[in-house]
């Protein structure tokens, strides 16, 4: 024990080398000394004082004018951020459920409503409603063309960009193309409200709002639509809105500017025969047509 | 303490301190990780913390304080790299007149076995023997820097004498 005692004295520097072998003799301290010896050859790292201390006093600063409070607010942003995004994806996961159904050219869709009404999407269409709020408020939006076979309920309206209908529980047709509109009822009875005037239509009573104005109520007598039966009929509509039906029914592109387009036209055409639609259209009108693709131009039959 | 303002808080006051010690500390850390510019990371750390709370360390134990904070932090840096050392470049000899080659080979070979001993030592008695050795410092010194009693140094200074002995007189052919 002393020996160890004495051994950390030399070590210190308390004792010399000299005395420790003098007490004792026997021991071989030669590896000791060596490791006294080599161990202060031992290299640190030297520091520039100074520049540390610059270095240290540049980073202090930096940390010192961002303190705490900006760092805080930043990860406060980015949690923000992360709720603002979960809390309006859920909101529109769960709350705000806006169910949208759409036709494209040439095609149409049958689809049945939460309450179990029906609606039968003509081509180039769509209607969009809140699933979640139909049961309080069977309220859907339209634009283009549908049947609305309706279940007895709670008012149901069909909003569009030209007016609405309103209606309780009944069978009717709305046809909303830009600048046209145009509700067919079949059963019960139908309210059309536009921006300015309001029409009750009876079974077998049709109406058009053609550029706003609202035409005379028209009596028909076809049990559904003609375009449920892949067919298109009219009744002293403008030749532009049968253009403008054809071009959705056959996905054509029709150039009608040698023609005059507001020529009232009372007919039918097939959906399924491009041909004879167009020929459906043109003869009774005395119009010729050339078909160039998807492009059809219409002119006036001069030989005539 | 009749002045306002701490004297720890003083910028002049603490510039001394730091250069008084910067190099001390680099050292100690140091022998800790054995990697100058991850020790002298950890050193610029500690300073920090002191100049962030100079109002409530007494400046008679601010060395302290910046020794067992560098001693903290790495404790919470739980992974311990190697410890790499190395000697001076151009050290001396021993025996500075013997030239003779085999000799010298021989206290190579030696040096060596010792850096090996040193890196294999425990971290606790790492630090104790490299401050006696490099810093010169006395075991009391060491006690107060590390906080620690001077018995405790003592320990671990002869626990590493001995166990440094033993491995190198072992490989002793």
């Amino acid at each position: 024990m002393d020996k160890e005692r004495d051994i950390l004295k030399w070590f210190e520097g308390e004792l010399s080398f000299q005395q420790l072998t003098n007490k004792y003799p026997n021991d071989d301290f030669s590896t000791l000394e060596k490791v006294n010896f080599y161990s202060k050859q031992i290299k640190v790292p030297k520091v520039d004082t100074y520049a540390s201390l610059d270095a240290f006093k540049l980073r202090n600063s930096q940390k010192q004018t961002s303190k705490v409070f900006p760092l805080n607010y930043k990860s406060f942003l980015k949690i923000a951020a992360v709720f603002i995004v979960l809390i309006t994806s859920s909101y529109f996961l769960f709350f705000n459920t806006m169910t949208s159904y759409t036709t494209t050219i040439a095609q149409t869709d049958t689809l049945t409503l939460p309450d179990n009404s029906e609606v039968v999407l003509n081509a180039n269409s769509k209607i969009f409603f809140n699933k979640k709020a139909w049961k309080d408020n069977r309220n859907l939006n339209l634009e283009g063309e549908a049947f609305f076979k309706v279940t007895k309920g709670s008012t149901f309206t069909v909003q569009t960009k030209e007016g609405e209908v309103k209606v309780l529980g009944t069978q009717f047709n709305v046809n909303q193309r830009p600048n046209y509109f145009e509700i067919h009822c079949y059963e019960g009875s139908v309210r059309v409200n536009t921006h300015t005037k309001y029409q009750i239509l009876a079974p077998g009573q049709s109406i058009k709002i053609i550029a706003g104005t609202m035409g005379e109520v028209e009596n028909f007598n076809a049990q559904n639509p003609s375009w449920l039966n892949n067919e298109s009929s009219f009744s002293n509509v403008p030749l532009w809105q049968v253009i403008k039906e054809l071009e959705v029914q056959y996905d054509i592109r029709i150039n009608a500017s040698k023609v005059n387009t507001s020529q009232l036209f009372t007919g039918t055409f097939t959906h399924s025969d491009k041909n004879i639609a167009l020929q459906s259209v043109t003869i009774p009108l005395r119009i010729s047509f050339k078909i160039d693709g998807k492009a059809v131009e219409f002119y006036n039959n001069e030989s005539n | 303490m009749s002045t306002p303002k701490p004297k720890l808080c003083e910028e002049d006051y603490f510039n001394t301190f730091y250069l008084e010690h910067i190099q001390a500390a680099s050292n100690f850390a140091y022998f800790k990780c054995g990697n100058s510019d991850t020790s002298l990371d950890y050193v610029q750390d500690a300073f920090q913390k002191i100049w962030g709370n100079c109002s409530k360390i007494d400046p008679d134990k601010a060395k302290t304080y910046l020794f067992t904070t560098i001693n903290n932090l790495f404790l919470n840096h739980v992974r311990h790299n190697k410890v790499v050392l190395a000697y001076a470049k151009a050290a001396p000899y021993k025996d500075q007149t013997n030239l003779n080659p085999q000799y010298l080979m021989e206290e190579d070979e030696f040096k060596k076995k010792l850096l090996a001993a040193i890196e294999d030592l425990s971290a606790d008695q790492r630090e104790v023997f490299l401050l006696n050795r490099i810093e010169d410092k006395k075991y009391k010194e060491i006690a107060e820097l590390l906080n620690i009693s001077q018995k405790t140094v003592e320990k671990r200074m002869s626990a590493a004498l001995k166990i440094m002995r033993e491995k190198i007189d072992r490989t002793k052919f």
